[in-house]
């Protein structure tokens, strides 16, 4: 492995809690198919600290668990990343080697996936699976790594995890498979853990059991979680920061307090109003109107102008990425305080652009 | 956790989960062997196997090559205590030879098998995994393999390379055959390799060998074993037709396929001498299609066990 300093060794001295565990700089990620190329991911950025969660909220087919494939380089054909860089601790994984990254994956980066049901092998019990991810990276003998199984199942929560571990997956609740997953994913101390949608198979008994499990191990561990979701009750509760995606792109993001107290972007103002309030008088709920635009078919300019309700002419061109507050970055032509741009609702697109330059470009 | 919890409820889940527990541990192998027993048709198969290999293994070994001497003064000769099946035409011991003819046939039909097993298995694992042009070039390779009439390619291998040679009917037979279990385990692994799991094992760092063997291939394995199983009928029949047409094993050494040959002159007088190596071949290829099934069933995890 010439080149690539595990980042777990480093964990302890270099990667202080505050410094950027993962960065992803203008990702794009396409899908060149016969009707055209899918942009499933088109320009995300975000950074994740050691010991913190950032929460990735978006609806079906705006290119979550997409990013997340890519960081982790398990895309199917025919998707590629195709720009961008995605840095573990300055170690760019665009540019890794296969061999690397198999070495990374498991190891520095544990992913959870969505379906507990299916994504447990039937013919392993669920010891051996766990203790073949502990001897894949920590070279330890069968038996210890059984001892290691063990003890995660203890961790996950799992009562009489000893004989648990000689189960099969099938003889498991889906709470119970979960939390195996979960075992599996931390037995070898990941420093960054990506859950894609970990709790939407589950009830929400489960749902809660396992978010307080994920933080508690986020804390005893000090590793970074990327939660991938489309519930914003579980962002509420576990991240710190949130980034908004929509049809590839980001559209907001800041800190979670922001997002739900003072949302800029009409999408996430959208997603905001469309949860049901408990005490709340009874009306009708607030939908989004309509459906996320065909990848192959994006309007020109904003990709959310034919669902928004702010709509102007001026959206018809690309909106800049703009701080509407410290902290806090939209990708939408309204002003902060939702006042259509001084640049004048019927300003050409040339005019546009220049006010583009001259709004504040976040990065 | 459960620090939120009722704790009326949390008392009633201590008492459920104690129940749970109550349930016996059983590994693998266990409920393998369970459900394995609970087929009353397999373990039929698989008993009248073992007899067969048993006596296919022991009786020449302790005989020798008695079931090669002939005997002018005694042939179509009744059956005795030494001869339970009576005499052929020279005067062979009929029950000796279906002994050593057992023995061949068996031999040669597991190892066909093997080979069938290595061959179709690599070659179906690694055009199901990688797909692409990969699978595209393995696959026609096996529809090449499957339009050349077999049996004449077994023929022409066998007249080229030499007739009554064991070795030359195993390959033979193995070179041509490995196309079901090919395709089977082709089948398995493209809807294998979409998995969720498959996907969870790359994510956990997984290399592609350990991923074909470890977590794919014991998924297509019920599969693959029928296969097996079915081929060992196949290489037997195949070999008694080899011989039957004078292609396979040749006397004085014995095999089912010759020694039908042989009977078939006498079949009117001495129908039994037809009978007795016909009757072994339909219980070797019945044994070994049920013990398939059997094992099929047993062999899956997501069977429950019931009783």
């Amino acid at each position: 492995m010439s080149g690539h300093v595990r980042v777990k060794d480093l964990r302890a001295g270099a990667l202080k809690e505050g410094a950027n565990l993962l960065s992803v700089q203008d990702l794009r990620t396409y899908f060149p198919t016969q009707d055209g190329v899918v942009k499933a991911v088109d320009g995300v950025s975000f950074e994740i600290e050691a010991g913190r969660t950032l929460g990735i909220v978006g609806e079906s087919g705006c290119g979550k668990s997409i990013t997340a494939l890519s960081i982790m380089r398990l895309l199917e054909k025919p998707g590629r990343i195709v720009a961008g860089s995605i840095s573990l601790d300055g170690f760019d994984l665009v540019k890794a080697e296969e061999s690397e990254m198999r070495q990374i994956r498991g190891n520095d980066i544990s992913m959870i996936f969505q379906e507990p049901m299916t994504s447990l092998n039937p013919v392993y019990t669920c010891g051996d699976q766990i203790a073949e991810a502990v001897s894949l990276h920590e070279g330890k003998g069968h038996r210890s790594a059984w001892e290691h199984a063990v003890k995660m199942l203890h961790d996950v929560g799992i009562p009489d995890p000893a004989r648990r571990a000689t189960q099969y997956p099938h003889e498991l609740s889906g709470g119970m498979r979960q939390r195996v997953m979960i075992a599996m994913a931390l037995s070898t101390d990941p420093a960054l853990l990506i859950a894609d949608e970990p709790t939407t198979a589950l009830d929400v008994t489960i749902q809660a059991q396992i978010l307080e499990l994920m933080k508690g191990l986020r804390e005893q561990n000090k590793m970074a979680i990327m939660l991938i979701t489309h519930d914003l009750g579980v962002i509420a509760e576990m991240a710190h920061e949130v980034v908004v995606m929509y049809a590839g792109k980001v559209v907001e993001r800041s800190d979670v307090n922001t997002i739900f107290d003072h949302p800029h972007h009409p999408y996430t103002r959208g997603l905001l109003s469309s949860i049901p309030r408990l005490g709340e008088k009874r009306k009708r709920l607030e939908v989004i109107k309509g459906v996320v635009p065909n990848p192959l078919n994006l309007p020109k300019g904003c990709l959310f102008q034919r669902r928004c309700p702010y709509a102007m002419p001026i959206c018809s061109t690309p909106p800049p990425f703009q701080e509407v507050a410290p902290g806090q970055v939209s990708l939408c032509w309204l002003t902060p305080d939702f006042k259509p741009p001084a640049v004048g609702a019927d300003a050409p697109a040339q005019i546009a652009e220049e006010a583009a330059a001259a709004l504040s470009v976040a990065k | 956790m459960d620090s939120t919890v009722n704790p009326t409820l949390a008392h009633r889940d201590d008492a459920e989960i104690d129940e749970v527990d109550l349930t016996p541990v059983r590994t693998y192998w266990q409920m393998v062997r369970r459900r394995f027993l609970q087929n009353r048709l397999a373990v039929v198969a698989f008993i009248l196997l073992a007899v067969m290999i048993a006596l296919a293994i022991i009786v020449p070994t302790v005989t020798g090559d008695a079931y090669q001497k002939t005997s002018l003064l005694n042939p179509n000769g009744s059956p005795t205590t030494t001869a339970p099946l009576g005499y052929d035409d020279i005067g062979e011991n009929t029950f000796l030879r279906l002994m050593k003819a057992l023995q061949t046939s068996l031999f040669i039909g597991f190892a066909a098998v093997s080979i069938i097993f290595v061959v179709g298995v690599s070659i179906g694992s690694i055009a199901g995994y990688f797909g692409g042009w990969i699978d595209n070039v393995l696959m026609r390779l096996v529809d090449v393999v499957l339009s050349l009439p077999s049996l004449f390619l077994i023929i022409m291998l066998v007249a080229f390379f030499g007739t009554g040679n064991a070795w030359v009917i195993i390959f033979a037979i193995g070179l041509t055959s490995w196309t079901t279990a090919a395709r089977l385990v082709r089948a398995a692994f493209l809807s294998l390799r979409e998995a969720d799991f498959v996907q969870a094992a790359r994510a956990l760092g997984a290399g592609r060998f350990r991923i074909i063997t470890r977590h794919m291939l014991p998924s297509a394995l019920a599969p693959i074993l029928v296969a097996c199983t079915l081929g060992v009928a196949d290489s037997v029949v195949t070999e008694a037709a080899l011989s039957f047409l004078g292609f396979g094993i040749s006397p004085p050494e014995a095999s089912l396929g010759n020694m039908m040959t042989n009977a078939i002159n006498f079949m009117v007088r001495q129908p039994m001498l037809i009978i007795y190596p016909g009757v072994t071949l339909i219980l070797i290829v019945l044994a070994a299609s049920f013990l398939g099934d059997g094992l099929r069933d047993a062999l899956d995890p997501r069977q429950r066990v019931e009783g």
